[in-house]
């Protein structure tokens, strides 16, 4: 995987000393650096280019985070079952550029690559919470504004991390990644606290939409050697794309991956179909006019965003969730932005309130404390 | 000869452009097709006088369908099932509900299949043409809605019974099996 090499740094005055700003620095000792006023952030973004999306991925900033970091995933939307899941940012938008990203559309009116240097703000944020109810598991992870490990080379970030939630002991970390860049991961003991997950899509799809990733063979590689390292991983079936040869693509993904890793040693596997607003669409056909994404039988859902429609869809979540059974019999599953009635048809049961599924993905670990 | 072609169909599109208000961006994708493409769909336009909504439905169809079963747009809009209401004894209206099912029938081959199904199975159960069986929007969702009408008592349960020996041959359950299947 090529690595991200920003064409300027620019520095919010009074944030040159921060420690991920004097590793990024002494990482790329080239690039040009710019010292930008606080509040500068808006006119920084580029907004006239023809795609000012992909060129405020060229551009890294370094700002504080001015408001909290701890948040529940915006995943959960009203009628669809939710897992619980919290979110931390320390990096907003992505140096990859897969062609369904979210982000095009979340993001627009505001695509630097930033990164925020308060991560100390963020770690006091995260143990407060997590120590005001002991008795409860969380979950949190940082890979939803951002890719969590693409940046590691450059920003360390796993340093700040990795140990910190490693002694936590009623909170599970998640680092979700497309990447292969695990180097720095492989320094800290996760004392089984920190969960590395990928998301997988077969081969084809990985060469032709998620531009700036590692190939498929890099991440089970990248898999492999973390969880040798003493690290769980998942795996994210997520977008689930709907395109002419799924079954074989899939049913090949799944046989690989599983035959990477201990099956034993993966902490969980999600599935979700690819899901996009109007909005989004209309980007992603203007961003990459040659993608098949949007060719699937996708129609417009109660919740204002496109999936495949509901009996394709649940058929590719039956027939991958069964292979997955297969591999992995032990490895919980569960859906992402789905309804309690397409859980019932998957699964055979839909999770009676958002904590059963949550208290399914943090059981397993709570045992291994 | 090429050249010729190329500006009268942007020339002719231009002014249509025009005429219907049509927004720079949607006209800009149209012109980016190859000129037989641009000229299949004109000679469609012409026909059904489409507005801004429905030309964008053209374009996203034409071009998803491409991209997944390859070919040309032209051969696409060639097709008998495509061409037949043009030269109809149809209004407008008519032509263009036909042209565009039969477009989504080539964009969304399942999901018409299965509607298709599901339309069937409807009319076997031979509820007579005051109850009426319908399905979510695009068959998202699980509910089927079933209607009756009735002017008295002796209608409804005469239109219950029968209704209550299609739940007891098997034939409702069908639908709601159908509705999960592809």
């Amino acid at each position: 995987m090529k690595r991200y090499q920003p064409e300027e740094i620019l520095i919010e005055r009074g944030e040159e000393n921060a420690p991920v700003v004097l590793r990024a620095r002494a990482r790329l000792p080239e690039t040009p650096v710019r010292i930008v006023e606080p509040g500068w952030e808006r006119e920084l973004s580029p907004r006239n280019e023809a795609d000012s999306f992909a060129a405020g991925k060229r551009r890294l900033l370094f700002t504080r985070q001015r408001s909290t970091f701890l948040e529940h995933c915006p995943a959960g939307t009203a009628g669809l079952v939710c897992c619980n899941y919290l979110v931390v940012s320390l990096i907003s938008n992505c140096p990859m550029d897969c062609s369904y990203c979210f982000l095009q559309e979340y993001l627009a009116n505001n695509p630097l690559l930033k990164v925020f240097t308060n991560v100390e703000d963020l770690t006091s944020e995260v143990a407060k919470a997590v120590d005001r109810q002991p008795w409860r598991q969380f979950r949190i992870g940082t890979g939803e504004l951002s890719d969590s490990l693409a940046l590691d080379p450059l920003l360390g970030f796993s340093g700040d991390l990795v140990p910190f939630f490693a002694t936590r002991k009623n909170v599970l970390l998640e680092l979700k990644t497309k990447s292969d860049c695990i180097e720095d991961l492989l320094k800290y003991d996760p004392q089984e606290r920190v969960v590395v997950s990928w998301s997988l899509t077969p081969p084809a799809i990985v060469e032709s939409e998620e531009h700036g990733t590692a190939s498929f063979a890099e991440r089970l590689r990248a898999a492999q050697r973390v969880q040798a390292a003493g690290y769980k991983v998942g795996f994210h079936f997520d977008p689930l794309i709907e395109y002419p040869q799924w079954e074989e693509g899939y049913r090949d993904a799944i046989a690989q991956a599983f035959s990477a890793v201990d099956p034993r040693r993966v902490a969980w596997v999600s599935l979700g179909s690819l899901r996009m607003t109007p909005a989004l669409r209309a980007t992603a056909r203007r961003r990459f006019p040659q993608t098949r994404l949007l060719s699937g039988e996708q129609i417009l859902c109660d919740d204002g965003k496109w999936r495949t429609f509901q009996a394709l869809r649940v058929k590719m979540y039956r027939t991958i969730s069964a292979w997955l059974k297969e591999a992995a019999p032990q490895t919980p599953q569960y859906m992402c932005m789905e309804t309690a009635s397409v859980w019932e048809k998957v699964f055979g049961h839909a999770p009676a309130c958002d904590k059963d599924v949550a208290r399914m993905l943090t059981q397993p670990h709570v045992a291994t404390l | 000869m090429m050249n010729d072609e190329r500006y009268d169909i942007a020339d002719q599109v231009t002014a249509y452009a025009r005429e219907k208000r049509l927004s720079p961006q949607t006209v800009a994708r149209w012109q980016a097709w190859t000129v037989p493409d641009q000229a299949a769909l004109w000679e469609l336009v012409q026909v059904l006088q489409l507005g801004e909504n429905h030309l964008r439905d053209f374009l996203d169809w034409c071009e998803e369908i491409m991209l997944r079963d390859g070919g040309s747009i032209a051969a696409l809009l060639a097709r008998t099932e495509l061409r037949r209401p043009l030269t109809a004894q149809l209004g407008r209206n008519d032509k263009l509900k036909a042209v565009k099912e039969g477009l989504r029938k080539i964009r969304y081959p399942r999901l018409s299949q299965l509607e298709d199904e599901l339309r069937a199975a409807v009319k076997a159960l031979d509820l007579g043409g005051r109850v009426q069986v319908s399905f979510p929007p695009s068959l998202e969702g699980e509910d089927i809605t079933i209607e009756i009408k009735a002017r008295n008592a002796k209608e409804l349960s005469e239109q219950l019974t029968r209704l209550h020996q299609r739940l007891e041959d098997g034939a409702v359950l069908r639908l709601f099996t159908l509705l999960d299947q592809v």
